[in-house]
This record gives C-alpha cells, sequence and structure tokens, in this order.
C-alpha cells in the first residue's frame, strides 16, 4: 500500500465507526533480515504485514480491536469487537479527548528509494564482504544485514490526518578469534552507508588487537565507552523523563525537576528529526512529536508527556505518546547526545590508565530511584595506558549509578547512531572519569 | 480457500521454483488483554493477526518467507520469494547446514482446556481486575497498582512437501498484580505470582489458580514494608530461592546455556555463545547430585507445551542435566545433526511472520524430597530471597547476577526480618554444585515466562521452568549495591 491507499482505508474505518470517537492506526511493514554465522547464510528472512488498530470511544470508555483483515468484513468486525469491548469498560474520567492535530511532514531521509527496493541479492552480497574480511585475517563472522521499508498512517474522528514513510537500514557484525572478538555496527535510512568491507575490518581489527587478554581486578576505573555501549546504558535512564514516571515517583529526579544532577557539560535531547535518525513525526495518537530537551547543562529540565500526562501535569503536549491506552505512559523514542569538543582519539590519548570499552551485554537496573544498573562488557575489552591501547581485557561485570557516573565525564565529537536494546539512538564516545567493575570472566 | 489447499500450492511452488523441500505454517493467533492500573482500565485489546510463513531449503539454505495475503497469488509469491532468498544465501554461503527432514507427521493436537475463557465476560474479567488492583492500595504511598489477564489463543496448521500435516489449537493463559510503593529516594515494588504473574497452558482456570484477590492485600503491605526494611547485607551466606527465583536461575544460567544453536555460534552476535561444548556430554558436573533438570514438552501447564514443535517434530522428555551431569542441549533437526543426536522438538516461532528457531520449551528442575520449611532448619546465617527483579548473565552465561524483590534474613533456621533489596551473584556450574537441597513436590510449580527475547528479528517466546525453592551455599549476596 502506498501511504494515499493507507490514508483511504483509515478515513473508510473512522467513516463506518458508529463510536462516539474513534480512532484508527495502520502499520505496514516489509522486512528483510540475512543472518551470518560460520561462514553461512543461517537465518534469510522477509515478511509483510499490515495491521490495523482501532480505538473505540464509548460513554467515555475505551475499547480496542486490532486485525489485519482488511476487507470490509473484517474492518466491521473490528469496529464492532471494539465497541463491544468500550461499552463493557468501565468509565475512565480522565480519558483525554482525541487530537485535533495539523497535518505535519516527516523530514527529508526519512524514506530512501534504494533502502526499499534492497533485495536478498543486496544483503547476501554485503554479507560476503563480511566473510571475506573476517576470513583475510584468519577470523569466522556472525551478524546481520538488514533492510526494511514501512508506512503508518492515523486518522481519527476529530480530523485528525497524519502519514509517515521510512525505511531502515543496518549491519552488526562481530569478528571472532581463539581468544577475542570484535564488534562493529553501522545504521542509517538509507542502504547505500551500509559497508560490509569497512564494517567487517573494523570488527576484525578488534578482535585481532584484543587476543589473549589479560584479568583485570574489578574496581574503579576510568572508562571510555563507544556509542554501542554508551547507547546501552542511556537507554536506561530515557524513561526517567516520562512525564508518568516523574509524577509517580518512579524517576530519578521526582519532585525534582530544574534541579542539577549530572555535569554541566551534559545536554541530552529527544529529537526525532536529527539527520542520524529520522524517525516518525508524529506519535500514537496523531500529534506532532517536538524537540524535548531532557538535561540541559547537566539540569534534569525536560518531561515528554501524551495528551492524558499533559492533562493531568498541566504541561504543553509534547508528542510522545505510546498506542493509547497503554500501561507505560509517554515515552522519549529518540534520544541525542550533545556531542563534545574532543575527537575519540584524543579521549583515549588523554587517558593515563582505564578501559575502552566496545559494547555491553544484558544491561539491567538495580536501582531505579539511585540509576544503578549492571551489565557486563563484551566483543572488544582494552586496557589504555599512558593514552595507548594496549592489551585486550577479560570481561568484567559493572554495577554503576548512571547519574553518578555522568557528574565526571567528557564526550568526543563524533555522534553515532546506535540500535541499543530497546531503540535507537544518537550518542557520542564518553569517558567517565569513575566506573564500578564488581567482577570479572576468564573469557 | 482452505488453508490446506494453499498449504499444497504454497510446497508445490516452492519445489517447482527449485527448492528440495519446503514447509508452510499457517496461524490465526488471537491475543486479548486486561489490564487495570490505578482503578482506570490500561488496557482492553482483542488483536487478531493471520497469515503464513514458509521455508524453502535450496542446496543446503534455507529460505523464509511470510505474508499476510492469503491469496492464490500472495501463495504463490511467497513460495517464490522463499526459494530466492535461499538460492540468495547458497551463492555466499561457505557452508550448509540444511538438509530434508526424514520424517513426517499427520496429526492434530489441542491444549487441555477446563474452562474456555470465551465463556468467562468481559465483565467478569475487568470486576476481578478491578477487585484485584484496588486490594493492593493499602497505603497512601503505593503510587501504582496495576492487576492483568492474557488469554492467547493460536490456531496453526503445519504441512511440508514429504507429507507432513498437522493441526494444533494452543490456549495459554496469564495473570498477576504488582504494587509500586514510592517512599523518600526509595522505590520498592512487589509482583505476584512470582515476577511476571502465573503463565501456563489452559483455559479461565490458570487464572482463578494465580487467586489474585485472595493475596492482593500482602503484596501491597510488603511493598510498604520493604520502604522501611534494612538492606540486604554484603558478604557470603547460604541463602533459599522461592520457587519462581529458581525458575528464573534455570531459564538464564541453564535453559539459554544449553541451547545448541548458541553452543554452535548461531548466536554469536546477539544473545552469544554458551560455555558448554558437545564434547562436555556426560562429562561435565553441572551441578550437584539433587540438580537433574528435564526438557518435557507434554508437562501439563507448561507455558510451552504443545503437540509438534514448528519444524514438525513430535513434543517429548529428554534430560538437560541428570543427577549433576551434563546430559543433553535444546535442538533442532539441523543443530541436533551436527552433533549426531536427533530433535528433541525446541523450534518454536514467535507467530507466523517469523523464522522457526531453537527456544527454551519446558525446562524442569525435578523436585527434592524435603518440605519447603525444612530447608530452612539446617541455615545458621542465611537469606530467603523471592521474586525477581533484576536478572543479567554475560554472553557465555556463566557470569550472572540476580537482584529480588524481598527478602528476609535466616538465623538458626528460622526466617527472621524482611530485607530489602536482595542481590546475589555467581558463576553457573559453581552455583548449581553449590545446591544441596531442593523442596519438594508440594511446592513444585510449572513457572511460565511470557518474554523470553532471542534472535533476530528479536522474538518473543513463551517458556516455562517447572521449579520448587531450593538452598545454595556460600553464595556472593549484595554484589548489586556494592559494586
Amino acid at each position: 500500500m502506498d501511504s494515499a491507499e493507507r490514508e483511504e482505508l483509515v478515513q473508510r474505518v473512522v467513516a463506518r465507526s458508529k463510536a462516539d470517537a474513534t480512532e484508527a492506526l495502520l502499520y505496514e511493514e516489509d522486512f528483510g533480515l540475512t543472518r551470518f554465522t560460520h561462514g553461512a547464510i543461517h537465518q534469510n528472512v522477509r515478511s509483510q504485514n499490515v495491521t490495523l488498530r482501532i480505538r473505540a470511544i464509548v460513554d467515555g470508555r475505551t475499547g480496542v480491536a486490532e486485525t489485519n483483515h482488511l476487507a470490509d468484513v473484517g474492518i466491521d468486525a473490528s469496529l464492532e469487537r471494539a465497541c463491544e469491548i468500550a461499552r463493557l469498560a468501565p468509565p475512565d474520567p480522565e480519558l483525554p479527548p482525541l487530537s485535533s492535530t495539523q497535518r505535519t511532514t516527516s523530514s527529508d531521509g526519512a524514506y530512501v528509494e534504494a533502502t526499499a527496493r534492497a533485495s536478498a541479492e543486496d544483503r547476501a552480497r554485503v554479507v560476503g564482504a563480511i566473510f571475506d574480511a573476517g576470513e583475510a585475517h584468519g577470523l569466522w563472522s556472525a551478524g546481520y544485514v538488514t533492510t526494511s521499508s514501512g508506512g503508518i498512517t492515523l486518522a481519527n474522528s476529530s480530523g485528525t490526518v497524519q502519514s509517515h514513510d521510512g525505511t531502515d537500514s543496518g549491519l552488526n557484525v562481530k569478528q571472532n578469534g581463539p581468544s577475542s572478538t570484535g564488534f562493529a555496527e553501522r545504521y542509517s535510512n538509507d542502504v547505500r552507508d551500509i559497508d560490509g568491507t569497512r564494517s567487517g575490518e573494523i570488527a576484525a581489527r578488534k578482535a585481532l588487537a584484543s587476543a589473549d587478554p589479560i584479568t583485570l581486578e574489578p574496581g574503579e576505573y576510568t572508562v571510555i565507552m563507544e556509542p554501542p555501549a554508551f547507547g546501552e546504558i542511556m537507554g536506561y535512564i530515557a524513561g526517567h523523563f516520562s512525564a508518568q514516571a516523574y509524577d509517580e515517583g518512579s524517576s530519578f529526579f521526582s519532585g525534582r525537576l530544574g534541579e542539577r544532577f549530572v555535569g554541566d557539560n551534559v545536554t541530552v535531547f529527544d529529537d526525532v528529526a536529527h539527520p542520524l535518525n529520522v524517525g516518525m513525526p508524529f506519535d500514537f495518537e496523531g500529534v506532532p512529536t517536538e524537540r524535548v530537551r531532557l538535561f540541559d547543562r547537566g539540569t534534569a529540565s525536560g518531561l515528554v508527556t501524551d495528551s492524558r500526562w499533559a492533562a493531568k501535569l498541566g504541561r504543553p503536549n509534547t508528542g510522545h505518546a505510546l498506542p493509547e491506552p497503554n500501561s507505560a505512559g509517554p515515552q522519549p523514542r529518540h534520544l541525542v547526545v550533545q556531542p563534545g569538543t574532543e575527537t575519540h582519539d584524543e579521549l583515549i590519548a588523554q587517558t593515563e590508565r582505564g578501559l575502552l570499552v566496545s559494547r555491553l551485554w544484558y544491561v539491567r537496573t538495580v536501582d531505579q530511584r539511585q540509576t544503578i544498573v549492571t551489565g557486563m562488557t563484551r566483543d572488544g575489552t582494552f586496557l589504555i595506558e599512558n593514552g595507548k591501547l594496549t592489551k585486550g581485557v577479560r570481561n568484567l561485570r559493572f554495577n554503576q549509578s548512571i547519574t553518578e557516573a555522568l557528574q565526571r565525564c567528557t564526550f568526543s565529537r563524533e555522534l553515532a547512531r546506535t540500535a541499543s536494546y530497546s531503540y535507537a539512538m544518537v550518542v557520542p564516545s564518553v569517558r567517565f572519569e569513575r566506573f564500578t567493575f564488581s567482577s570479572a570472566t576468564d573469557f | 480457500m482452505t488453508f490446506r489447499s494453499l498449504a499444497q500450492r504454497a510446497v508445490d511452488t516452492a519445489c517447482a521454483r527449485g527448492a528440495g523441500y519446503a514447509d508452510v505454517r499457517f496461524e490465526r493467533g488471537r491475543s486479548e488483554r486486561a489490564e487495570v492500573r490505578n482503578g482506570v482500565v490500561a488496557a482492553l485489546d482483542d488483536a487478531t493477526s493471520t497469515g503464513f510463513g514458509l521455508r524453502a531449503l535450496v542446496d543446503g539454505c534455507w529460505g523464509f518467507a511470510a505474508s499476510d495475503d492469503l491469496s492464490e497469488a500472495g501463495v504463490d509469491l511467497i513460495a517464490g520469494r522463499a526459494v530466492e532468498l535461499a538460492r540468495a544465501g547458497a551463492a555466499v554461503a561457505r557452508k550448509r547446514f540444511g538438509e530434508i527432514p526424514s520424517d513426517a507427521h499427520v496429526d492434530c493436537y489441542a491444549t487441555p482446556v477446563e474452562r474456555d475463557p470465551a465463556t468467562v465476560a468481559l465483565g467478569e474479567r475487568v470486576a476481578l481486575l478491578l477487585d484485584a488492583e484496588r486490594s493492593l492500595h493499602v497505603d497512601p504511598r503505593i503510587s501504582v497498582g496495576r492487576a492483568w489477564i492474557d488469554l492467547w489463543r493460536t490456531d496453526k496448521e503445519f504441512y511440508s512437501s514429504n507429507g507432513a500435516e498437522i493441526a494444533q489449537t494452543l490456549q495459554q493463559t496469564g495473570s498477576g498484580i504488582s504494587a509500586l510503593a514510592v517512599g523518600v529516594g526509595d522505590v520498592q515494588d512487589r509482583t505476584f505470582p512470582g515476577d511476571v504473574g502465573l503463565y501456563q497452558t489452559g483455559g479461565w482456570e490458570i487464572v482463578e489458580a494465580a487467586r489474585l484477590r485472595e493475596n492482593a492485600q500482602r503484596i501491597g503491605e510488603e511493598a510498604v514494608q520493604l520502604l522501611d526494611a534494612p538492606q540486604c547485607p554484603h558478604g557470603e551466606f547460604d541463602i533459599i530461592l522461592g520457587g519462581s527465583q529458581v525458575s528464573l536461575q534455570i531459564h538464564e544460567s541453564c535453559g539459554h546455556a544449553a541451547e545448541l544453536d548458541r553452543v554452535l555460534g548461531w548466536e554469536a552476535n546477539f544473545s552469544g555463545v554458551s560455555f558448554l561444548d558437545p564434547a562436555q556430554l556426560g562429562m561435565l558436573q553441572y551441578g550437584s547430585k539433587h540438580v537433574t533438570i528435564v526438557i518435557d514438552n507434554t508437562l501439563p501447564r507448561g507455558l510451552a507445551t504443545v503437540g509438534y514443535d514448528d519444524e514438525g517434530t513430535k513434543s517429548g522428555r529428554s534430560d538437560i542435566v541428570r543427577e549433576g551431569l551434563l546430559a543433553g542441549f535444546e535442538m533442532s533437526r539441523d543443530t541436533a545433526r551436527l552433533i549426531g543426536r536427533k530433535s528433541n522438538a525446541c523450534v518454536r516461532a514467535q507467530s507466523w511472520e517469523f523464522i522457526p528457531m531453537i527456544r527454551m520449551c519446558n525446562l524442569n528442575l525435578l523436585p527434592g524430597t524435603l518440605p519447603f520449611e525444612a530447608l530452612f532448619e539446617d541455615v545458621r546465617d542465611g537469606i530467603y530471597m523471592e521474586s525477581n527483579r533484576s536478572w543479567s548473565i554475560d554472553d557465555h552465561r556463566l557470569n550472572f547476577q540476580f537482584g529480588c524483590e524481598i527478602g528476609w534474613e535466616i538465623k538458626n533456621g528460622k526466617r527472621g526480618r524482611m530485607l530489602k533489596n536482595p542481590t546475589y551473584a555467581g558463576v553457573t556450574p559453581r552455583f548449581w554444585n553449590s545446591c544441596d537441597a531442593i523442596a519438594d513436590e508440594r511446592s513444585w510449580l510449572a513457572w511460565g515466562t511470557p518474554n523470553c527475547g532471542k534472535g533476530e528479528p528479536m522474538q518473543s517466546g513463551r517458556t516455562a521452568q517447572c521449579a520448587a525453592p531450593a538452598r545454595f551455599r556460600n553464595v556472593t549476596v549484595g554484589a548489586g549495591y556494592r559494586g
């Protein structure tokens, strides 16, 4: 379906509805992923689906039905089911009205025709280049190459109509040697930015340079994290800026908006239009998504809201709703950390003794209010001595408060898009002056 | 057209385009969720999705394509696409993992259901949730109360070019409650049952077994009491883990470690590898003699119980750890062949859109002989912990650190005062070898995990780890807060 066809369909859904108010969301995705290991492509997939989500409101009560049966009979059955659910639901005294907003347009670069047209052969060629890069150094490769295109269109009975088309592509490679591994990744809306030879070589060099790693005693270290690692960390603080978490007391700065918590060099935005990570310019209620300053020079300065939480707290609606109703509340989805002035290499050169961490694994919250997280290093951890990477280091477990770490940190001037466990973001490399490791491994 | 006739067309088309073998899985999934949050309905959804996924084998390489287009033209397109994907992979592959299966079953299976959830009015479901959620609010410091019910029904039909025809109807059900208490600079949560709720195969009887109304007040009170409880100490202690935490421990440090695709490096770039090696079968002392862990995908109420997996292999029972010794892996057809074994039916896909892959299924730690209370008698200075709150393990599945929602001191065989923020850490085989007692079958339960992430694209799997409370000696406690 193109956006005009999607628009016609969602407006037809709203027109056929007998509910007091109706919202129709149509998601379409064409997704391809080529996954490889040990010189073979073991998972080579492509899937297509279109899903219609109908939210019906009857007498201040909400029902939701979802289907991928898009003939009139399927649409009518789902409309009827959504209304039936709504009639049985308890009333919601805080239910906000459906949004009534002007149409917003996607930023340049969100949709790239070359990505939408990419084939299994195109992805396989990138994989072949990665295999070549690994084999040239006696390493085996594991990873994936992905391309996708999709569209989302929303219409509601208050007259809002929004539509967005996007593409995405990505590459993730781990090169594996006898005693070490190395990692590289690249994500872009444009598949022409995806270079198997370059990423395969970066990962291979990391694997080779960290061969025969040494064991370090756990304790406090100065740590430089590359974007894939730093992105994992930042993914665990984003939710604290939800108006819901703030109001309900689970945010580290609940009741203390406007106070300083981290270093004055820390400024973080939620920015859906950043050129490295262009996304959907409206939220799942159809409200345009604003650029929100979350940390401003160390001060917790912003909250993201949806229509419910904007009304509840008397704040502007920033357009960060998930599909309503939901339990998670509004969420930032496009974090951008403002870069520093030094290069990544200068951060290393200025470090007398510390660690360079390429990637993290299994980061989880230990303590919500103290922002303590635990997790492991993986795929390229190095000792820095007198400004140079000298040895590979066996992996370590950390337990660290994120806000404490951000009190003394320096960012690189280069930015990269990384895909954390939950969503993509744009971050620099970071040097934390103090980061606490609690145990070591023998690999 | 029926699924059967579309399936015949699909596999015929794939073979005519060059596949040596093809199988196709049609699914109609229905997912109903009801959730109440602070007295307001946060979800009341009914979602259905219908589609099919087709695997084609060309020159030892697999291609998988999926679509919601159930027309003849749609089926032809997807069959051809799967063959193209397989051929594109074969063009650059240095190795081939796929082979044509030798067996094919014709059968049907349905989850035993005592009370069909469809017979329970939506109003009754919501009333239960409103009641239970209201009972959590025992104190103004309860900032968030939640109660939820999930009902999942899947009708799937599997056909292959070598004659398999398998129809299954699966019903999975879950429910739970949670309370978040907020104090000065502190938040504490309690969840029941376990840490995600009670998820099993079956009907409304699973919701009734969870006893949400009966436990809500206690859960709310415990969340508030935790705000004022002393911090769990740091050091080496004997610990007793509640059944749901043992389930999590099995899931992370045995279930994932014993997935043969990880062992072989097929998940290396994301979920990771495993410290295990096929050469260790029958040799590695994984745990103490008390530790026997079996896969049983026929277990009544196990969340992963099915008749056949998504490669068409019949469910059964096999050992992973027998009296402490490593005895087996979770396997697919292709991975099992690489180590000279046969698949034990551990292949699942999240839904029709996803490629089938090795997933943890029902992985059960067999019960011991002691009543639960007797586990405490031989502990002089220890900690009892319940309900997971934080979970992390390295990409070899060795170095883990887990945190629980609640703990209690154990002094001279007796449970003492409540402790907040308990965490413990260890290394997998050392930890399982420190297990010296497991409670008996009276406290053994099929704990379901409804949201296990694995694979790229990420798939959410539904697994179970049946477990009873267990005792472990000399464990590092408190690392999460001491750095």
